[in-house]
């Protein structure tokens, strides 16, 4: 323990020796990754080839499916719209969240806890239920439209909620929360003696932030943009909601119009949309290492961590503070307001009578019926079980990409960035296929482990991203002494880095659980009678109309969640 | 005789005994069926759980599976209720695989269910009931229509005076060209939906006056969609005024609990699918998914849909809420009721050659493309 206490910028490859548990442990987890990615992916890719589905009899192998989507200008326009719903990701959501973040873990700004529990809704809220809240309040017959117009005696809004710029919009804030959580995770764990040191030195609060703790947490940074950038591409519920009224697709949509022209499931054409979805996404794996390893990362959470206090922001707080609470009206309260007013009224819009349309019947309806009710504990069941041994696993994989074998250790990062970048519905399509074709798998397809593991796949790139930060945050040092002390590779890890680890990984725990609780499209293809699970049945129930029901659903998904987010910061979860 | 045990029994045997009562008068044959069928009710019992995959919602699917299971006791269905599309491939999959699936599939997509009849995977039957439904309802003794699905012009009542409503197709097509109504309109994406695209083509192939409608649609900038549900929300919060085209059960469904929606038919030919049902060849429960079939057809099967389910009835046998007579009544006449059938024209539907012709039009008139 000589080292100095402040300066523990250890770049990443220094502390990978050739120790930790033996190689061929790494090895075992690099096949166990690659048979759990690949095998999906590689269906895929050869299904992309394929003139007929890859089980029917005939079939002609060939690249009509990909000049099929490729000269196809609704592709291109689906295209273009996606990388604009990025690029309005990256661009709005980054700088926020970092920026709340900020306020939130090191500053006196008010109501602190009250805006991180707020900011946690749109995260476990399904897309399509946020896009019908925003339709209710602030749509063209929306609520809060309404008495907007009234006020000012318009007759429309001077806003919409269905154009190309509004759904970038909405969807840049409301992915605001997934930057927060992951950059405030970080944020807190680091040591806060660098900070102190600027502040004594004169630094005001905006160059502490600028200049000593963005750049601290840069890798979080460069992961949340990157993430932006994949779940950009994946996104789906929003514009399925808001994007029919005016014609706007995006990749994820654009699978739908595929089908309706052949009139059978195209499913070529749907693996060719996959491939390029999957080259992109290799791409900006690629990226990422690029940005973050020439950097080194750095280990800042070691045994002598201390927590500085609160930096003042003085004449900024209370302006700063209604800047969040108007944020947090606009992404938030008020479309979580929109939805559970839908959830406890018949109908809606202008010269309804909202307290004469008030009924309790949406929530009775879910309770009569079986299949609803079931779905409500199958998904706490997923979440929590299958979300625990999920963070198990990506933590794991995090392991082995910070410290197995060079080799190894790419090959896991750029396997762990795949599954996100496929379309859910793809995904799903394709899970459900190796769990009908291989042998192995069948006895396990009717029971939710086969949906626990389709979410495991699906939500990797996400959950190894969680964890590698959080990883990236512990110093070696106390590993270190424990080895010298005479402990085994992996007796140290357990004895020295685990329990400091522990905040982190119970973090994840939650935002995993968060994740599997409103995940949807992966599991369409898996529902059978006894393992329904709520964010698929609000697919479903989407199609045939029951809005009334999905309404009612996701404000119980909203209830669980808080319950148990609230309950876990009272056992101390989330430590200040 | 004073242990209250013992003065239970009596009651306890009376209460078995009424129960087991309809036990045994349900196994006879229903009335009107040749005696053999009781061969096939026997055989039933002795095969195992029932497989249904279908695209009508569990909620309003339940009536029927109660009342089966009360005319059948012993029959045990695990219902999943699957979109279309899903339905499609789940099964095609299934079969390939070799894993257990469906053994009825019971779906809205008529082209894709006769799909698979002439794809060979339909067990072929003779139902007793066929002799009560017209030729357009069955195809092959292999696909069965069993539901009338009328499409209906939806408003908002609290945005539409009844007076203002168009009385025909032409007087619509003046009224989406006014200029009035820009925005306010909602209908199917037919590129998107695949029940959207049989609609809108069979309107085509019937309607004359479809070309106007369509370019009407175009320049009221209609909002095209490929959900039931989002074109209801958008006419009962008043986003839109009208939903052109809009599944009539799923419309009468959600007049249960919105007075505000109104619902009309046209009296110039109103268009109706029909959900049709098939049951696997490769099953294992045939008898169980016969006596299924045949309850769907059944008088009983479509009583239950017309007052319960409120899924139009097929039959014109059938008094209730949701009817073939209340319907024929509504549209005014017979002549005025245009079905599509249970055919082979529906495959021409499927030809990339035959869908372009329809989707370029439509593009044309809808788009300006």
């Amino acid at each position: 323990m000589t080292t100095p206490p402040i300066s523990q910028k250890l770049p990443a490859q220094a502390v990978r020796p050739a120790r930790g548990p033996l190689p061929w442990g790494w090895w075992l987890l690099l096949a166990a990754v690659a048979v759990a990615v690949l095998s999906p992916l590689l269906l895929l890719l050869w299904q992309s080839f394929l003139s007929n589905p890859f089980f029917a009899p005939a079939k002609q192998v060939g690249v009509s499916a990909y000049s099929q989507v490729l000269t196809d200008p609704a592709f291109w326009r689906a295209f273009g719209n996606s990388a604009v719903l990025a690029g309005a990701m990256i661009f709005i959501a980054v700088p926020l969240g970092a920026i709340l973040a900020f306020l939130v873990t090191k500053t006196d700004l008010p109501f602190a806890k009250v805006f991180e529990v707020l900011l946690l809704t749109p995260i476990f809220v399904s897309p399509i239920v946020l896009g019908v809240g925003f339709i209710v309040s602030l749509g063209p017959s929306g609520f809060v439209s309404g008495l907007f117009t009234q006020l000012f005696h318009l007759a429309s809004t001077p806003w919409s909620v269905y154009t190309l710029p509004a759904i970038a919009l909405i969807a840049g804030l409301t992915h605001v929360p997934y930057v927060f959580l992951y950059v405030s995770t970080t944020m807190k764990n680091l040591d806060a003696s660098l900070e102190e040191a600027a502040r004594l030195s004169g630094a005001g609060v905006w160059k502490v932030m600028t200049s000593v703790t963005l750049p601290l947490v840069r890798p979080a940074l460069v992961y949340s943009a990157m993430l932006m950038l994949l779940l950009g591409f994946e996104i789906f519920g929003l514009p399925l909601v808001l994007g029919d009224a005016k014609g706007v697709d995006v990749i994820t949509t654009y699978l739908y119009r595929l089908t309706a022209v052949t009139g059978v499931p195209a499913y070529g054409p749907m693996a060719v949309v996959a491939m390029i979805l999957i080259l992109l996404a290799l791409l900006i794996v690629f990226m990422q290492r690029a940005l973050t390893r020439n950097k080194g990362s750095y280990a800042s959470l070691g045994a002598k961590g201390y927590r500085a206090q609160r930096l003042k922001l003085g004449s900024w707080r209370w302006p700063l503070a209604i800047i969040t609470i108007l944020y947090l009206l606009y992404a938030v309260i008020i479309p979580m307001a929109g939805v559970l007013l839908r959830s406890l009224v018949r109908s809606w819009g202008p010269g309804v009578d909202l307290l004469g349309a008030l009924t309790t019947a949406n929530y009775a309806a879910i309770l009569s019926s079986p299949d609803l009710s079931r779905s409500v504990v199958n998904t706490l069941v997923v979440a929590l079980v299958g979300g625990g041994v999920a963070v198990a696993v990506y933590l794991l994989v995090a392991l082995g990409i910070q410290r197995a074998p060079k080799g190894a250790s790419r090959t896991l990062d750029y396997l762990a960035g795949l599954p996100r970048a496929v379309p859910g519905l793809i995904m799903g399509l394709a899970l459900f296929w190796l769990f009908i074709f291989v042998p192995a798998l069948k006895p396990v397809r009717p029971t939710l482990i086969s949906i626990a593991l389709a979410y495991m796949v699906v939500w990797l790139p996400y959950g190894v991203r969680l964890l590698t930060a959080a990883l990236g945050q512990v110093s070696k040092d106390l590993e270190e002494a424990a080895r010298i002390g005479g402990a085994t590779a992996t007796g140290a890890f357990l004895k020295a880095t685990l329990p400091v680890l522990k905040p982190g990984l119970i973090a994840a725990w939650l935002l995993i659980f968060m994740q599997f609780v409103r995940e949807y499209s992966s599991a369409v293809y898996l529902l059978s009678p006894g393992t329904e699970v709520l964010g698929a049945q609000i697919v479903q129930l989407w199609g045939t109309g029951a809005v009334d029901s999905i309404a009612a659903l996701s404000s119980l998904q909203i209830v669980i969640i808080v319950a148990v987010y609230s309950l876990a910061t009272r056992f101390g979860v989330r430590p200040e | 005789m004073r242990n209250p045990v013992l003065l239970a029994r009596p009651v306890l045997s009376l209460l078995t005994l009424s129960l087991l009562a309809p036990v045994v008068h349900a196994q006879a044959v229903p009335n009107g069926y040749p005696a053999g069928y009781s061969a096939t009710i026997n055989a039933a019992k002795k095969e195992g759980k029932l497989i249904i995959y279908s695209s009508t919602d569990q909620a309003s699917a339940q009536p029927l599976l109660d009342d089966f299971k009360k005319e059948y006791p012993f029959a045990n269905v695990e219902y999943n209720d699957i979109g279309t599309s899903q339905l499609y491939s789940r099964f095609l999959a299934e079969a390939a695989a070799g894993t257990p699936t469906a053994d009825v599939l019971w779906s809205s997509a008529m082209d894709l269910q006769v799909k698979l009849a002439a794809d060979g995977y339909a067990l072929t039957y003779a139902s007793p009931e066929s002799k009560n439904f017209g030729p357009e309802s069955v195809y092959q003794n292999q696909a069965f229509g069993t539901t009338l699905e009328p499409a209906a012009l939806i408003y908002n009542k609290r945005l539409v005076k009844a007076s203002e409503l168009p009385a025909t197709h032409a007087a619509f097509a003046a009224l989406l060209s006014g200029g009035k109504l820009t925005g306010k309109l909602a209908t199917w994406d037919p590129e998107k939906s695949g029940v959207g695209f049989t609609l809108m083509e069979y309107d085509n192939a019937s309607n004359k006056d479809f070309g106007a409608v369509s370019s009407g649609l175009g320049k009221a900038q209609a909002g095209l969609y490929s959900s039931t549900g989002a074109m209801l929300e958008k006419v009962t919060s008043g986003e839109a005024l009208y939903g052109y085209n809009i599944i009539g059960s799923y419309a009468l469904l959600r007049q249960k609990t919105v007075p505000d929606l109104g619902m009309k038919f046209w009296k110039d030919g109103t268009i109706a699918f029909q959900r049709v049902a098939i049951i696997n060849k490769a099953t294992k429960a045939p008898n169980t998914a016969k006596l299924f079939l045949d309850y769907l057809l059944s008088r009983r099967g479509q009583l239950v849909m017309a007052n319960q389910s409120l899924i139009y009835s097929l039959r014109s046998d059938v008094a209730g809420k949701a009817t073939r007579a209340v319907l024929t009544q509504q549209v005014g006449g017979t002549g005025n009721l245009r079905v599509i059938g249970v055919d082979k024209r529906l495959l021409d539907n499927l030809v990339p050659a035959t869908r372009t012709a329809f989707l370029n039009l439509w593009r044309k008139n809808v788009k300006g493309q």
